[in-house]
């Protein structure tokens, strides 16, 4: 459903992705009076950063980072969000001067007016897996995608909703709209920041693993969720069959490091997220012996390698060894035999574990390929957007005028993506004055 | 059509069918929740012994005794000796 209505609105940037790197990228761009759109596809901004338990290797809380910098983001009088949008293109006319087309979705909600009440969530009969947990959990179909969303406000998964009515009648400020349509929005901007981030490797392309056919085969963004203070469990259990589980091993480079499924660059994140995990799991389950099965621990950055250190302080165990296969034990209990090579020994061994996470790996969003009809937006050999000069301009890209910010240029961490978003920042800004 | 403030949903659904596969999942939805729901009127369970008595697949009982957690009708109660499995109860 399109309805046609077309508007025109000047800013001086337009920011492509609303993750922790778009959102700093807007921020610096309106701290120093520019006025920038913000466009996030998801129902929320705060990408894959405000989903997360903790960050390494200070293993402070993610939410409590990424809350106040998305308040901030969300309140800047110079910054104005579209969420449930998306870029439909966008045509250089000249120097400092884009304009581009942003499909907004409708979400069947007045944002302004909802007071994130939840009353249209307990009204709500419909229950689907939900996406914000990853499907270890439901939702309603008049929901709030997760506690600090932001914005904060509820939406209408149209998709699944039976259009009873039910939300509308219990809602105290009348902010549901169903009359809500798809809108096209042209806009004009001077420059363009892509933050598009990343996508997780989907390791059902790795039927060898099980994921999907063994429910206790997890990946680790599910086990961030379970670690997460809003996790969809009241504490680390298996999907499986809710057992707590005593006996956990991480699948290092799931994804990545392999060419026999197109991504043999490494991810940067897997080793480092997977120690946390673990560090994580030994206090919220004390007994549970963690296993981290790896090729290579790549800890590169500050603080990591006393990071690693620390996991196998607290008695982490690692084993350099590349897996086969997983499958499930055959005496229904649940639990998985890996198939593995001990690399130190050059033999094959098996090992039983009662619950194991798959330490999937970063692959390019190609989506900002299609944005640009007339000119070309090149890509690396892996798909990511190509930076023209890496060392001394690492954020500018093969258009002049449009940055790249984050893990969209590459695989990186939460705090390469804070810093790459301020250089994407400096050179649009530097960009913006030159006019 | 007149659009009535708090009743838009009406509007939408002049405009749009809801898909046959859609009222199927909240049937089944309402299903598996009233039995869950009566089997809780019995007695505290495990997840286990929840299992037994609807004769469904285990991870499917784990993901709807949690989404009847999420939604307020069941609690967490007791774990067990060995800190393996947890029973849970209707919410009162």
């Amino acid at each position: 459903m399109m309805s046609g209505q077309s508007k025109n609105i000047s800013f001086d940037a337009l920011v492509v992705g609303g993750g922790i790197a778009g959102g700093e990228a807007a921020l610096n761009l309106a701290t120093t009076g520019f006025k920038v759109l913000l466009v996030e596809k998801e129902l929320s901004i705060g990408g894959k950063m405000i989903m997360l338990s903790k960050v390494f290797p200070t293993l402070d809380c993610a939410a409590c980072i990424t809350t106040p910098k998305v308040s901030e983001i969300s309140r800047h009088p110079n910054i104005t969000i579209y969420t449930s949008s998306e870029v439909g293109n966008i045509n250089k006319i000249a120097e400092n001067n884009f304009e581009a087309t942003i499909i907004r979705k409708p979400r069947y909600v007045v944002i302004e007016d909802c007071t994130a009440c939840q009353l249209c969530e307990q009204a709500c009969p419909v229950s689907v897996p939900d996406q914000y947990q990853y499907n270890l959990v439901g939702r309603k179909a008049a929901f709030i995608p997760f506690s600090i969303a932001s914005p904060k406000a509820a939406a209408i998964d149209i998709d699944n909703c039976i259009l009873c009515g039910a939300c509308e009648k219990v809602c105290p400020t009348n902010c549901i709209d169903f009359t809500q349509e798809t809108e096209e929005i042209q806009i004009s901007v001077k420059t363009v920041i892509l933050a598009t981030g990343f996508k997780l490797f989907d390791p059902l392309l790795m039927p060898r693993y099980g994921f999907g056919l063994f429910k206790n085969v997890i990946t680790s963004m599910q086990m961030e969720r379970e670690l997460a203070p809003t996790r969809p469990f009241n504490t680390v259990l298996r999907p499986g069959d809710g057992k707590v589980p005593d006996k956990i091993a991480y699948v290092l480079c799931t994804g990545s490091r392999d060419a026999s499924i197109g991504n043999p660059i490494c991810s940067q994140i897997c080793c480092m997220y997977s120690i946390k995990q673990s560090q994580l799991l030994m206090g919220a389950l004390p007994m549970a012996d963690v296993t981290i099965y790896y090729l290579n621990i790549r800890s590169f950055g500050k603080g990591f390698e006393e990071f690693y250190q620390q996991a196998k302080g607290m008695g982490v165990n690692f084993v350099k060894g590349k897996i086969g296969k997983i499958r499930e034990t055959e005496n229904g209990n649940g639990n998985l035999i890996l198939r593995y090579e001990d690399i130190n020994e050059g033999i094959v061994k098996e090992a039983e574990h009662d619950m194991v996470i798959l330490s999937v790996g970063v692959l390019p969003n190609q989506d900002a390929s299609g944005f640009f009809p007339k000119e070309e937006l090149k890509l690396d050999p892996y798909k990511f957007i190509y930076q023209a000069d890496s060392l001394i301009s690492p954020a500018r890209t093969s258009i002049d005028g449009v940055f790249v910010a984050g893990t969209a240029s590459g695989p990186m961490d939460i705090p390469d993506s804070i810093l790459s978003a301020g250089s994407a920042s400096a050179e649009a800004l530097s960009y913006l004055i030159q006019e | 059509m007149e659009i009535e403030k708090g009743k838009t949903f009406k509007y939408l659904r002049d405009k749009r069918e809801v898909p046959q596969q859609v009222k199927d999942q909240l049937k089944e939805f309402n299903r598996i929740k009233k039995a869950m729901l009566d089997a809780f009127k019995e007695s505290d369970l495990t997840i286990d012994q929840l299992t037994q008595k609807l004769n469904m697949p285990k991870p499917e009982v784990v993901y709807y005794l949690m989404s009847l957690i999420k939604y307020g009708f069941v609690q967490t109660g007791e774990v067990d000796d060995m800190d393996e499995y947890f029973t849970y109860k209707l919410k009162k």
